[in-house]
């Protein structure tokens, strides 16, 4: 069925609930309003095309079935807030007690954690974080795994990140940093950061901005920063619990869903790894990706307990 | 009932969003199997939406499926009573149609997540610029304006996209295609 067997009042309908993303002048409410007043089927139709755009468009917890809360920010600060409230009370009085923090998550799990400073941290799967939160530096040392962090503004104390022998230094931004074996990779998504590292010789420092992604080599320092802004935003997909594939490989794909998934992916057949993909989908559901590459590439899928199997 | 004019509440359009358009493929369903006219179904889902936006209190219901259904029974029932010639049998068959309009349980959940993984399968299938425009406002919680700058285009172009693509999750909303059953002529 395709967009055009839409009945007209929906057409409409979808048409003003986006403009509604908008303040309206007063000449567009008049006509809204009296495309209201026509008829009584219009105001339920409007209702129904924001309610689908609030779905199709809003973050992940904000429409979800089952949910208790329609605030989806505070859903999930909420969760982190419990732990840190926990640990406040235990000692009794309302003093520094996080300066020190151990963040880590399992195999799948993905984390959201209110720093102390107002930052926030998102933690992905099988990651260990250590934060402190010093007088004059903020520190995170990422042991392993990929986390994303937004800073809140405090030029007196800035915030750095950890990652092996690689340094990534904010004052207040948002960006990502996920370990590897040789360095990390950082991903920008708001301000300025500047990385290096303490085992380049040359000791080097580069500025990364907003939508601009780097590799930093423990010995090598850092390449040149390229921008990416769409592929930063996709790429951090999974602080939603989603991986968003656009033309990966399926062989890429695979290895994603590996990183969250006890139950692994194995491709059987060599031909199959280098077709393209596209999807959306969460990080705990191989399984749905797994059929969808059979039915895209006309592929066979075993599910088994502790792996799936994609074959010719 | 009275109309009003003013246009819904944010907090009306995500209590919809959340409790009461995953349900609203049943809620088709339930309407094929009863005697509306399919022409007519769509009139019956957007009176029904209408009349649920207005609720002055909607976190009292508890169970927004059974409210949902309901409401579209009783706008049908008004429907055949205001009709000239309505057949006895039929407002009795309406009455004995069996609906499932219990309270959520997990497989409840899950069939409201398969919906929204449903809007997700058509907004992968969008074309590039529309589904980007859905993905930056899903993932970073952008407004259109700020898509506009990023994507450096006028702000007329992404409401011009978002509102393509948004036909075409309504579209499939009523398309009636859930798993395993085959689509019903509209």
């Amino acid at each position: 069925m395709s967009a055009s067997d839409l009945n007209p009042i929906d057409a409409e309908a979808a048409a003003w609930a986006v403009k509604l993303d908008r303040p309206l002048p007063d000449v567009e409410r008049a006509a809204l309003e009296t495309w209201l007043t026509q008829d009584r089927r219009h105001r339920g139709a409007l209702a129904r095309a924001q309610a689908a755009y609030c779905l199709a468009a809003a973050p992940a917890q904000a429409a979800e079935p089952g949910a208790t809360t329609g605030r989806p920010a505070r859903r999930w600060v909420l969760a982190g807030a419990a732990g840190l409230a926990a640990s406040l009370t235990a000692g009794g009085v309302f003093v520094s007690a996080l300066q020190r923090q151990r963040l880590s998550t399992r195999l799948g799990e993905i984390r959201r954690v209110p720093l102390e400073d107002g930052s926030l941290a998102a933690i992905n799967t099988d990651t260990v974080v250590e934060v402190s939160l010093k007088p004059r530096r903020r520190e995170v040392a990422i042991e392993r795994g990929e986390a994303w962090f937004q800073v809140a503004k405090d030029a007196a104390r800035p915030f750095v990140v950890e990652a092996g022998a690689v340094r990534v230094q904010a004052v207040g931004t948002a960006f990502s940093v996920r370990r590897k074996s040789i360095g990390a990779q950082v991903m920008v998504t708001e301000g300025v950061v500047e990385v290096w590292s303490v085992d380049d010789p040359g000791g080097a420092r580069r500025r990364v901005k907003a939508g601009e992604q780097v590799f930093i080599g423990d010995k090598a320092g850092a390449a040149r920063p390229v921008s990416r802004p769409l592929e930063a935003e996709r790429a951090l997909a999974w602080r939603d619990g989603q991986v968003v594939l656009d033309g990966d490989t399926v062989a890429a794909a695979a290895a994603e869903f590996n990183r969250y998934n006890s139950r692994k992916i194995i491709i059987s057949d060599p031909a199959l790894e280098g077709r393209r993909v596209v999807g959306w989908f969460r990080t705990n559901e191989p399984d749905s990706f797994a059929r969808a590459v059979a039915v895209a590439h006309g592929a066979s899928v075993q599910v088994a307990d502790t792996v799936i199997v994609l074959g010719g | 009932m009275a109309t009003r004019l003013s246009i819904p509440s944010d907090e009306a359009v995500r209590w919809l969003a959340r409790e009461v358009l995953p349900h609203e493929a049943d809620v088709r369903r339930w309407l094929a199997q009863s005697l509306v006219a399919a022409s007519e179904t769509d009139d019956v889902i957007q009176e029904a939406y209408c009349r649920l936006v207005d609720l002055d209190d909607p976190g009292r219901i508890r169970s927004p499926r059974a409210y949902f259904f309901q409401t579209a029974r009783s706008i049908v029932l008004e429907q055949l009573r205001r009709q000239r010639v309505v057949r006895f049998e039929t407002v009795t068959e309406i009455d004995g149609l069996n609906i499932e309009w219990d309270e959520p349980s997990p497989e409840r959940i899950a069939a409201g997540r398969k919906e929204l993984e449903r809007v997700m399968q058509i907004i992968s299938r969008l074309p590039d610029r529309c589904r980007r425009i859905f993905e930056m406002r899903r993932i970073l919680g952008l407004s259109q304006r700020e898509i506009a700058r990023r994507l450096g285009v006028s702000e007329n172009v992404v409401e011009n996209e978002a509102a393509r693509g948004l036909k075409a999750i309504l579209a499939a909303l009523a398309a009636d295609e859930a798993p395993g059953m085959t689509r019903r002529k509209a």
